[in-house]
């Protein structure tokens, strides 16, 4: 590239006729793997003229553990350990679509307090990994002070998921057919060990009004502030045609205008019980994308205290064989996890392994968009537009 | 539902509904105009994922399959409408010797990095690919990970079932024994 000065600018050098060619290079610019920002180990190549983005190469991989490998020399109960890894803010929601997967392959009907239960704690982990979101992304913009408060109350919604499952991130709650008896419950007869923790009803009633207050905290702290808006209004927009052609699932999607909840359209778990509003954002800029997910923090919650308040009773665990066999078979089983479309395709061959395992995971197919959102933008733009994609990578790599 | 399905009957030969999820099965050749064809008429703009499966007799790892198969690479990708709960796989079946498949980049822009996994875990070549290289291996890594005979090799050291990975397997279940819940 060759900028020349046009000396006819310059008056006082006009008369010496002065030509300068100034030769100027593009630089490449390597962000990651180990960036604050990248939310785990993704590396960027980008190519920059000045202040301008205009080519970026994400290089992946560096959180590679190949699950889809590993998943075929393992039974069904030990996937269920694996796949609470794969999203780690939310780990309780990547269990849901694979033990779904194969109650359905094994036509096992999940006992509907089994099924509310699920549903609150998805719910929970749908929460928390928002609250990492919000604390995350502000600080990303550059706002130090949300984190503390995002954090803080995420541990309260992470006590409850410990209080049941007896794990933060890593519940491995779910079983094929129903759920774990829960950890730290009443001590004495069976009845009393199967059931959810002494308190846990009240707690969480306490625990979702604050979320409830926190999202509207965050409006007013995040969402309110001048700068926050200006470094994130009509900053990397995304049409909804693009998104649904690279997959782009989730907050994202529909904070490009696509009103798109797999929640409502398919029926892993009895979400049509409850009344919730799907939030959408208008422009698909990074604003809508934060915009929509504290949205949807408040929905989460006003989820969780009606399924509290309709929570049936019953036994928690289906009958099911001692040893799990899958029946032959293929299915594909998908769930609205906080990032997008998660989905297993289970290929099974009657064994106590499936023969192949498909993992679709959200973030993989919403950062595949990075390279297009970032053509164009400048510099700054593109840690902002980054986070607002709200990716981890073990949901990336897998 | 059952509108969209009877269209797609009409139009399509090889198909079968399992648990809500349409299945067309193609032939490699129309691999490129079924896409275009389940795009433009039948409205399924989401690309959710693309992915192969290597069948084959002889495993190095986990199980082989039950009844015999004939050595191939199953091609499948997942198709959805952002608005309903239309779910459509479409597979096709390709030789080992020779694995090759058009690419769907031009359909669908997300096809992209999900062809560079099947590329590298598989070893499937998508022609007319843009940029057909290594996703997440590092470079100069030999073989494709996903193939049955690719060993793991934790597994040579440790058979599986092994009795220090899990508990001693128990028997075959008797049909009336069940946990109760």
């Amino acid at each position: 590239m060759v900028n020349t000065l046009d000396p006819q600018n310059f008056n006082n050098f006009s008369e010496a006729s002065v030509s300068v060619e100034i030769e100027t290079e593009d630089m490449t610019l390597n962000i990651g793997p180990q960036h604050p920002s990248t939310h785990g180990v993704l590396r960027l190549v980008a190519k920059v003229d000045g202040e301008k983005v205009y080519d970026v190469k994400p290089v992946l991989g560096y959180m590679h553990r190949g699950y889809e490998k590993l998943a075929e020399v393992r039974s069904y109960p030990q996937i269920t350990t694996l796949v609470n890894r794969i999203d780690w803010v939310a780990g309780f929601s990547n269990e849901i679509p694979f033990i779904a997967g194969a109650e359905r392959l094994m036509e096992i009907e999940v006992p509907e307090r089994a099924k509310h239960i699920r549903l609150i704690l998805t719910e929970m982990a749908r929460i928390s990994s928002h609250f990492v979101f919000n604390g995350a992304y502000a600080l990303e913009v550059g706002a130090l002070t949300p984190i503390f408060y995002a954090m803080e109350d995420r541990e309260r919604v992470l006590d409850l998921i410990e209080s049941v499952t007896g794990g933060r991130f890593h519940p491995n709650f779910n079983r094929i057919g129903g759920v774990k008896p829960a950890a730290g419950s009443g001590p004495t007869t069976k009845k009393d060990i199967q059931d959810l923790p002494a308190g846990f009803y009240r707690d969480t009633k306490v625990a979702m009004q604050k979320v409830i207050e926190a999202a509207d905290q965050f409006q007013n702290l995040i969402g309110g502030n001048e700068v926050f808006k200006k470094r994130t209004k009509n900053v990397g927009i995304l049409t909804a045609e693009t998104a649904e052609a690279f997959g782009v699932s989730g907050p994202i999607l529909r904070a490009s205008g696509v009103k798109s909840d797999l929640r409502t359209l398919t029926d892993y778990l009895p979400y049509d019980q409850f009344e919730y509003d799907i939030p959408v954002g208008e422009n698909g800029d990074c604003y809508d994308r934060w915009d929509v997910r504290v949205k949807e923090m408040v929905e989460s919650a006003k989820i969780v205290l009606q399924a509290i308040d309709s929570m049936p009773s019953g036994p928690l665990q289906a009958k099911v064989p001692k040893v799990i066999k899958v029946p032959k078979g293929r299915t594909y089983v998908r769930a609205e996890n906080p990032k997008g479309e998660m989905g297993y395709y289970i290929v099974s061959d009657g064994g106590l392994g499936p023969y192949r395992l498909k993992v679709r995971t959200a973030s993989f197919s919403n950062i595949s968009i990075l390279p297009l959102l970032l053509e164009g933008a400048l510099l700054p733009d593109l840690i902002a537009i980054m986070g607002s994609l709200d990716f981890v990578l073990g949901d990336v790599d897998r | 539902m059952e509108e969209f399905l009877s269209k797609i009957n009409e139009n399509f030969i090889n198909t079968d509904v399992e648990f809500e999820t349409i299945n067309i099965k193609v032939d490699s050749s129309q691999w490129v105009e079924t896409h275009q064809k389940l795009k433009d008429e039948f409205d399924l703009k989401f690309f959710s994922w693309l992915s192969a499966i290597d069948w084959d007799n002889e495993v190095s790892i986990g199980e082989a399959p039950k009844e015999s198969v004939s050595p191939s690479f199953e091609i499948i990708t997942c198709l959805s409408n952002v608005s309903n709960n239309n779910l459509v796989t479409v597979s096709t079946t390709i030789s080992k010797l020779e694995p090759k498949i058009t690419s769907l980049v031009e359909i669908y822009a997300g096809a992209n990095w999900h062809e560079r996994e099947a590329y590298e875990m598989f070893g499937i070549n998508f022609e007319n690919h843009p940029n057909l290289e290594k996703l997440y291996l590092p470079d100069g890594y030999e073989g494709n990970p996903m193939l049955k005979s690719f060993e793991l090799i934790s597994r040579e050291v440790k058979p599986w079932p092994g009795e220090v990975d899990v508990e001693g397997m128990p028997e075959e279940p008797e049909s009336d024994e069940s946990v109760d819940g």
